[in-house]
């Protein structure tokens, strides 16, 4: 670092104060925003903790703000907050971080207009993005991430001075996608619950008036949830929605909504094009796919143990476990196919030995009994339209559309 | 009473003899009016029943009852008031409602009379004070409690039951002639006091409410605090003068009345109260004296009682001049009935202190007071001197007298030790007489009441080697007991747990002086010398541990009320006073005062209860402390079980055998102590924060110092009842890690069912916890009983120490981490299906457990379960490693009715029985051969188990059993369990469970 003089650094932190009472005075979000954003790495900023470090009575300097009063609760934690970031040492600048940050909520509640909404979520922002560095930061030394469980409860809090009726409630759902990304980021996702219902059931928000942006993210949140609860049509619609606003230039947003919508889709026995998979890199539903089109048990347990971790991060692994179903309907169905074209006068019966004999095949050894469970699963769940006749060991399929398709609807509906 | 013929003795001042006079004619009234009996016998039974009560007055005082100090001064007080009533009655209700009534029959003669009486009774404890106060404002009213008044000092002063219903006759007899005396006292009074009682009250009301538990204690408080205030201008006036007096006395600095009155409240226990009277002249004087930061503060905490208190003394001139004269009638009287206050240890402090003192303090305050109120005066007198007389006379009194007598001389001389060498001569012989005579006491005493200063000093003596030590630990112990009359802690510290001072002077007096940890000077190594030096005899030893506490406290008090002016800080002094009621309730109702003076009654409750509880939470707690707690709760909760005190006593002294492991403890602690913050100090900070936290206050839990709060077990049993705590523990009944491993293989090794076995293992798990044991044997306690939890189908317990287990192993501490994951796994599958806990779960799988036997069963099994995989299942069933098995068998049922309406709608026409037998794992066969083998076991069974879900069986031409699918897929159902319970939870009707485990 440069020697920096003292009035150097004089000079810049007064400049900083002056811009940022200036922004407040003259209720500027374009400008404020930049000021609070910590993490942003601007050139500004870290000159300015470079200041700091060599200035260290600041606190003086925010004493001379005018309105000090309530600006000083603001400002004073946050330049200790740069300093901290600048030095690396994000617990710290954490901890100071959320007290400004529970400064500025508290003047914001008091502006009639919602003119700092910007700034807000620039401090939203800044509480998770921090929080997350200083866990990082505590975990490595041993102790105990809980930052960013007191992110989320500053969030909550946020999100309460939002939901209200008057202006600000439009940046109610901004807030409330970094409530999912925290609860999700920390597994405790059942926390989106009341989240969600203010949202969806309160009369004051009238969903269509957010922003887009916060609009998809919350749908693939939301979506996402719906994954968990094996919910899957709802997800579906979510998460189509959240892939139809998301903006096109975001590929990796898109992409991260292709995730959860694949699989959903799947399971409702849609397949997608190979080349959206390639387009989006998820490759890892291409042999899933693949193993559904061909029927090939062999090939889905391979993929999914292939990417178990993947698939058991993002959740989706219990989803693509349930196409198991869909393999073996598959499966039937060639050799359906196979001994119509042999005789079809009798295609419609099908011998369990002959499923035991393909699956060994594919090199998995399943007694008859077991593939009786399971072609009895099959009809039950109608994957299959027949029955089973249990004393000659075969299956007998109905000659009318014996293999349904799902056409959107989840197994077993 | 038989006093008659005393009286005159006891009459030996001038004013005496006229009261003499008066006495006579009132002990034949009393007898006369009463049904002789009900007086006499109630006043017999005071001395063995009221004796319960008052003594546990004493015992407060002692320590023994915790309590009782400030009952001991309520009590004399109390029993004076019986008339009184409230104070009375919150002591002892059994005695005193007997002799209310009895006085009742006295009050004839004043409508008013009988009323306020009523109104005592009534209000009981707490509410006392105000319907004594609605009596003063009612004219009729005052006249009978002028009456009182008098009959209220002779009580007091005597502070015997049995001359308490004498003076109360007296009074009544010569409540007519002094009304009109009183009359005007009660003018001056009403002038002075009106805006005084209310405030008062008002603050009495409060305390006493809160002390209700205590209620002997508080009620004591709240009179002498009455008293004091004059708010029950008679009573109040009285006692207060008296209390005020004697304390005067005790103090010998140049205490003025107020002073006096001031010591006495603070002797009384009531702390507040002192603090209030700090504002007095004469305390002021005192309390620079003894404690000069602490005055300011008590005066700026409970500004409001010192106003009261200021504005009687002040304002109430002509009140004081009453109250005077029953001082000085009182003074008089303890040095007559010396002897008899000496029994009742609750007078202990405040007699002794008169006893010497008083005479001449007497004489001093009673010439001024006397001018103005003359007449009252000699009534005054008159009525003292026959309950004076009264109580010598008293046969049973007789024995305890002799002992108190002897004790009170000792203190006496103590207290004058420096003024008044005489007095010392007689101390010194004294300790053992008093043991001597304590032995003879014996029950009564030991129960009740065992002057726990008196052994206190008695120890200090009996260590006394020579005359120069003698005459050191006399000053020693004077300055003490300045120290605690001016912190108002002499008669709320428990003696009997204060730790003797050392000889030499100026460790003593650093000890007591030294001002900032108080803790740690309790537990200075004076305390500890004192406590095992002279132990031989056990009781001593408890003695000197009382003791200890009390200098401890006294020191503390200073300091303590001096910087800290929180309530919290206060709490902790109590809970360091070792369970002293009287202590507790003192500092809660300081709390009260200074907080919210009428909101207060049930909060104080609370207080008192969580501090005794935080106390009880200290890890180095003695039994001393908790025991005295828990007898402070059992005097509390029942007034007078003193078979509970006993108890308790013997405890004790069990520990006091077992001292070896007490010691151990001690030392374990003191190397803490030794560096930086003792672990006294600690723990009292810690039990602040605590504290603190549960009064709402934001401190955070992570600050709480929960080491210093942790138990140390002390408990040899291997066997144990588990019994859900509902306090903090007894190291005595909890196990060291040794001994619980011992418990663990006994149950391992038990034949027993499994009620006992969960039951010895939720004690053991209790100990871990209290303990904070989390080490290999925890885990394998906690994998034992799940194991068990599981075989018995105990789901809930087993969740508990699955997760207990869960976390164990998240913090390294090594076990069957396999075993328990694979029962993670399974239970989430099968039991919660929280679809991202199992998520979390598998995530959080290593591949090594991966390829665990058993958790490759568990994710099998899931797999199985998600897909509906019937088969699989059953047969994942029947190879189950582990117990694996047992958290299947809980899924079992609902597998198979899946199975079975998946089975009839999929299948056609039928389907053999005997196939769904082994499909379905009712036979014991792994592998299902598919023959048309009827034989197989377990088809009836399965023909049960279908038929009860509503199946439709058929048998066709070969006589074999099928299973109509088409007619059963719309006849099945699941059945209402048949064991179902209303919590939903068959597994845990005992019933069952001993089917099971038996």
């Amino acid at each position: 670092m440069a020697y920096l003089s003292m009035g150097e650094a004089h000079r810049r932190i007064t400049d900083y104060l002056s811009r940022f009472s200036d922004a407040v005075s003259s209720q500027d979000a374009a400008v404020l925003s930049p000021l609070l954003a910590v993490s942003s790495n601007s050139a500004s900023l870290q000159s300015l903790a470079d200041a700091l470090n060599v200035f260290q009575d600041s606190n003086r300097l925010v004493g001379q703000l005018e309105r000090s009063s309530q600006l000083a609760e603001i400002v004073s934690p946050l330049l200790r907050c740069i300093q901290s970031y600048r030095l690396g040492r994000f617990a710290d600048a954490y901890v100071v971080l959320e007290k400004a940050a529970n400064a500025f909520l508290q003047e914001f509640r008091n502006w009639e207009t919602p003119w700092a909404m910007e700034a807000l979520y620039t401090l939203a922002l800044e509480i998770r993005l921090l929080a997350e560095k200083a866990d990082r930061e505590l975990a490595s030394s041993g102790k105990n991430p809980e930052k960013l469980q007191g992110a989320g409860s500053f969030l909550m809090r946020v999100f309460g001075a939002l939901a209200g009726k008057g202006p600000k409630r439009a940046g109610a759902l901004y807030v409330a996608c970094q409530l999912f990304k925290v609860y999700f980021k920390l597994g405790t996702v059942h926390l989106c619950r009341s989240v969600i219902r203010s949202i969806e059931t309160a009369r004051i928000f009238d969903f269509e008036e957010f922003p887009v942006k916060d609009k998809v993210t919350y749908m693939y949140y939301t979506g996402r949830l719906e994954v968990y609860n094996e919910n899957f049509l709802v997800a579906d619609q979510k998460l189509t929605y959240a892939l139809m606003h998301c903006s096109p230039r975001k590929e990796a947003n898109k992409r991260m909504i292709l995730k959860y919508l694949i699989p959903v889709k799947l399971s409702i026995g849609i397949l997608p094009k190979q080349w959206l998979i390639e387009k989006y890199n998820l490759i890892e539903y291409g042999e899933v796919v693949n193993a559904i089109k061909k029927g090939d048990l062999r090939l889905l347990r391979q993929a999914l143990r292939e990417h178990e971790d993947r698939f058991l991060r993002s959740g989706v692994y219990l989803v693509l476990e349930k196409l198991e179903l869909l393999v073996y309907q598959r499966l039937i169905k060639k050799i359906y196919v196979l001994q119509k074209q042999k005789d079809p006068s009798k295609a419609h019966q099908v011998k369990l030995e002959i499923i035991v004999k393909a699956l060994k095949w594919l090199e998995l050894d399943m007694d008859i009994d077991e593939v009786e469970c399971i072609v009895a699963i099959l009809i039950y769940k109608n994957l299959i339209k027949g029955y089973i006749a249990h004393k000659s060991k075969v299956v007998v399929l109905s000659k009318q559309d014996p293999f349904p398709k799902l056409n959107g609807k989840p197994i077993g509906s | 009473m038989t006093s008659q013929g005393v009286e005159p003795v006891v009459a030996v001042d001038s004013r005496s003899t006229e009261a003499v006079d008066v006495g006579q004619p009132h002990g034949s009234s009393y007898q006369s009016s009463h049904p002789g009996p009900q007086s006499l016998p109630s006043s017999s039974g005071q001395l063995t029943v009221s004796s319960s009560g008052y003594h546990y007055d004493p015992q407060r005082q002692m320590s023994v009852s915790g309590d009782t100090q400030e009952g001991i001064n309520t009590a004399s007080h109390a029993s004076t008031s019986t008339n009184l009533g409230a104070e009375n009655a919150a002591q002892a209700y059994s005695g005193y409602v007997p002799y209310s009534s009895s006085t009742v029959p006295y009050n004839y003669t004043s409508v008013g009379y009988q009323n306020s009486f009523y109104g005592y009774h009534l209000q009981g404890n707490d509410s006392s004070t105000q319907q004594i106060g609605g009596d003063q404002n009612s004219g009729a009213a005052y006249q009978p409690l002028s009456t009182f008044q008098n009959s209220g000092s002779y009580v007091a002063p005597t502070s015997y039951l049995g001359t308490y219903y004498n003076a109360g006759d007296n009074q009544t007899g010569t409540g007519y002639e002094t009304n009109s005396y009183n009359y005007q006292t009660s003018l001056w009074n009403d002038g002075n006091y009106h805006s005084y009682p209310y405030h008062h009250y008002s603050s009495y009301t409060t305390s006493s409410t809160s002390s209700a538990q205590s209620s002997a204690t508080i009620s004591g408080n709240s009179l002498y605090y009455q008293q004091q205030y004059n708010n029950w201008p008679y009573y109040q006036s009285q006692p207060a003068p008296i209390v005020n007096g004697a304390a005067g006395l005790e103090n010998t600095s140049a205490t003025s009345l107020q002073s006096a009155g001031y010591s006495a409240e603070g002797a009384s226990s009531g702390y507040p109260y002192i603090s209030n009277q700090p504002p007095p002249p004469g305390t002021t004087s005192w309390r620079e004296d003894s404690r000069p930061s602490g005055m300011p503060s008590f005066q700026g905490k409970e500004a409001v009682t010192p106003y009261h208190l200021n504005k009687n003394w002040e304002a109430v001139a002509p009140g004081m001049q009453t109250h005077h004269i029953n001082q000085s009638s009182y003074f008089q009287q303890p040095l007559n009935s010396t002897p008899l206050p000496n029994e009742k240890h609750a007078n202990e402090q405040k007699v002794l202190y008169s006893l010497a003192p008083n005479l001449q303090h007497a004489a001093s305050n009673q010439v001024p007071e006397n001018f103005q109120p003359p007449l009252q005066t000699v009534p005054l007198t008159e009525t003292r001197q026959v309950s004076k007389m009264q109580i010598p006379t008293n046969p049973r009194i007789a024995p305890n007298v002799g002992v108190s007598m002897l004790k009170t001389q000792k203190e006496s001389c103590i207290v004058s030790a420096a003024t008044k060498p005489a007095y010392i001569s007689v101390s010194v012989p004294k300790p053992s007489n008093q043991s001597s005579s304590e032995d003879d006491a014996g029950a009564i005493t030991k129960g009740t009441f065992s002057p726990s200063f008196c052994a206190y000093v008695e120890r200090s003596f009996a260590r006394c080697k020579d005359d120069a030590q003698r005459s050191a630990n006399q000053s020693i112990l004077k300055q003490m007991i300045t120290m605690a009359t001016a912190d108002g802690t002499l008669f709320t510290k428990n003696w009997d747990t204060e730790p003797l001072f050392s000889l030499p002077v100026d460790q003593s007096q650093q000890s007591l002086v030294s001002d900032s940890s108080l803790p740690t000077h309790k537990r200075s190594p004076t305390r500890r010398k004192s406590r095992w030096e002279p132990i031989a005899d056990e009781k001593l030893g408890e003695k000197l541990t009382s003791v200890d506490s009390h200098s401890a406290i006294d020191a503390r008090w200073g300091q303590v009320e001096a910087a800290e002016k929180k309530v919290d800080s206060k709490i902790s002094e109590s809970k360091s006073v070792n369970g002293w009621g009287g202590f507790k309730y003192a500092s809660f109702q300081q709390q009260s005062a200074l907080q919210k003076f009428g909101q207060r009654p049930n909060k104080k409750q609370r207080f008192s209860d969580t501090s005794s509880v935080t106390e009880n939470g200290d890890p180095s707690s003695d039994s001393d402390k908790e025991q005295n707690l828990t007898k402070y709760y059992a005097s509390a909760i029942a007034l007078a079980n003193s078979p509970e005190e006993k108890r308790k006593r013997e405890n004790r002294f069990k520990r006091f055998e077992k001292g070896q492991g007490n010691q151990a403890e001690l030392t374990n602690f003191r190397p803490k102590t030794a560096g930086g913050g003792s672990m006294y100090t600690r723990r009292a900070g810690a039990l602040l924060k605590a504290k603190s936290y549960e009064d709402g206050c934001n401190k955070a839990v992570e600050d709480i110092d929960w080491d210093s709060l942790t138990v140390k077990g002390t408990c040899q049993e291997i066997e144990k009842r588990y019994l859900r705590l509902t306090s903090a523990p007894d190291p005595s009944t909890v196990r060291p890690e040794e001994v619980l491993e011992k418990a663990l293989q006994m149950v391992q090794s038990s034949q027993k069912n499994y009620l006992y076995k969960c039951d010895q293992l939720k004690s053991i798990r209790q100990d871990l916890t209290v303990q904070r044991i989390q080490n290999a044997l925890t885990v394998k306690v906690y994998e034992t009983h799940a194991r068990l939890a599981l075989e018995a189908g105990d789901l809930p317990e087993f969740n508990q120490c699955q997760s207990q287990l869960q976390r164990l192993y998240a913090e390294g501490i090594q076990g069957c981490y396999m075993e328990f994951a694979a029962y993670n796994l399974l239970s989430i599958i099968l039991h919660s299906n929280n679809k991202s806990d199992l998520l979390s779960s598998m995530t959080r799988l290593s591949a090594k457990a991966k390829d665990d036997e058993a958790v490759k069963h568990s994710l099998a099994v899931h797999s199985a379960v998600s897909s509906g995989n019937f088969i699989l299942f059953f047969r994942l069933y029947k190879t189950a490693p582990n117990l694996n098995t047992f958290l299947m068998d809980l899924y079992v049922e609902k597998m198979r009715f899946e199975a079975v309406q998946c089975m009839s709608k999929s299948y056609r026409p039928v389907i053999p029985v005997a196939y769904i037998t082994c499909a379905l794992g009712f036979s014991k066969a792994i592998q299902m051969d598919d023959s048309q083998d009827t034989s197989i076991e377990g088809v009836e069974e399965c023909e049960e188990w279908l038929r009860a879900h509503g199946a439709v069986l058929t048998v066709d031409n070969n006589g074999e059993l099928q299973l109509d699918a088409k007619a059963s897929s719309t006849t099945l159902y699941m059945p209402e369990q048949e064991d179902a319970v209303a919590h939903g939870d068959a597994s845990l009707a005992v019933d069952d469970f001993l089917t099971r485990t038996s």
